[in-house]
């Protein structure tokens, strides 16, 4: 093995072996995460799928002014990835103040599509909606599976913005370096694509 | 430990930009009142391509070492593959009338 395959750990004289996927070992368990969490979003997807493909009068009760919500709450997200790789960018240059303005930025992004999606929900519930209730006499199941999906996705959106309080609190510390933004990153950009799913899925399949 | 290759930050505005257009484009197909099964199957198609390209650039997997990709994506496309396990029974479902 040659001596740039090894990496020596500081201070506690263990050889390593470099790794093979030539990343860190907390983004590589990011990945790994990344792809169960995939496929627990695949799984409600598909019981969704299931439910609508067997249902006999779901319905597609969604007016303009909720896919213009939709819309509003997908550009916000994706705006947040593009400051979030700014942020990374940053932390990787060293710019602390700057680092700090773009994490601070993608946290109010994601604030703020949490604020949209939860109004969405409010004016649902408002007009007799819920997990349990269709208050256009269709199935049931409508409600259960849009307030699981798109619940299971907010958890994910508030999730990330606790974390990246926590990763920013740590970074400007000296605890956390620009490697832990990055795996922050993954996280965050993970949570986007999801939503590029559940959008059209969830929105656009039910759209009058 | 990403590697030196990384686009600038032009590049990324670009790619979502091109993300934002998808979606676009993702709306203006919903209202074009196509039959259900050719509307999911475009709006599958256009939300892969965002996936595609947010985790190839965005999650910057097309950097990293490809054994990354190969680690990781087969065993997903695995997992996505088997769980179409439930459609003959959604459709029979459908058929005897039990969703109500």
């Amino acid at each position: 093995m040659s001596e740039t395959e090894l990496a020596m750990s500081t201070g506690h004289e263990v050889l390593m072996e470099a790794s093979p996927y030539g990343i860190e070992k907390k983004k590589l368990g990011m990945w790994f995460f990344i792809v169960s969490d995939a496929c627990t979003f695949a799984t409600f997807l598909f019981g969704y799928g299931y439910m609508r493909v067997g249902s006999q009068n779901w319905g597609t009760p969604f007016e303009f002014g909720t896919i213009l919500n939709g819309i509003l709450m997908t550009f916000v997200l994706l705006s947040s990835s593009l400051t979030m790789l700014a942020a990374v960018r940053a932390t990787q240059s060293g710019q602390k103040a700057s680092a700090n303005k773009w994490l601070g930025l993608t946290m109010l992004l994601g604030t703020v599509f949490a604020i949209l999606h939860l109004r969405e929900w409010f004016k649902m519930f408002g007009e007799g909606w819920g997990l349990f209730s269709n208050p256009t006499g269709g199935t049931t199941q409508f409600g259960a599976c849009f307030f699981s999906v798109t619940g299971l996705h907010l958890a994910h959106v508030i999730s990330g913005v606790i974390a990246l309080l926590i990763i920013m609190r740590g970074y400007n510390r000296g605890r956390y370096d620009s490697s832990h933004v990055e795996t922050a990153g993954l996280y965050w950009h993970f949570v986007d694509l999801v939503w590029m799913f559940v959008f059209p899925m969830m929105y656009l399949m039910n759209a009058r | 430990m990403s590697s030196n290759q990384e686009p600038g930050m032009g590049s990324y505005v670009g790619i979502v930009i091109g993300l934002m257009i998808i979606v676009v484009i993702e709306v203006i197909l919903t209202y074009q009142h196509l039959p259900v099964r050719t509307l999911l199957f475009s709006l599958l198609c256009l939300a892969s391509l965002e996936a595609f390209l947010g985790i190839m650039y965005l999650m910057h997997v097309k950097y990293e070492s490809p054994l990354l990709f190969w680690t990781i994506f087969p065993a997903t496309l695995f997992v996505l593959v088997l769980l179409n396990y439930v459609w003959p029974d959604a459709y029979r479902m459908a058929r005897m009338g039990l969703g109500k």
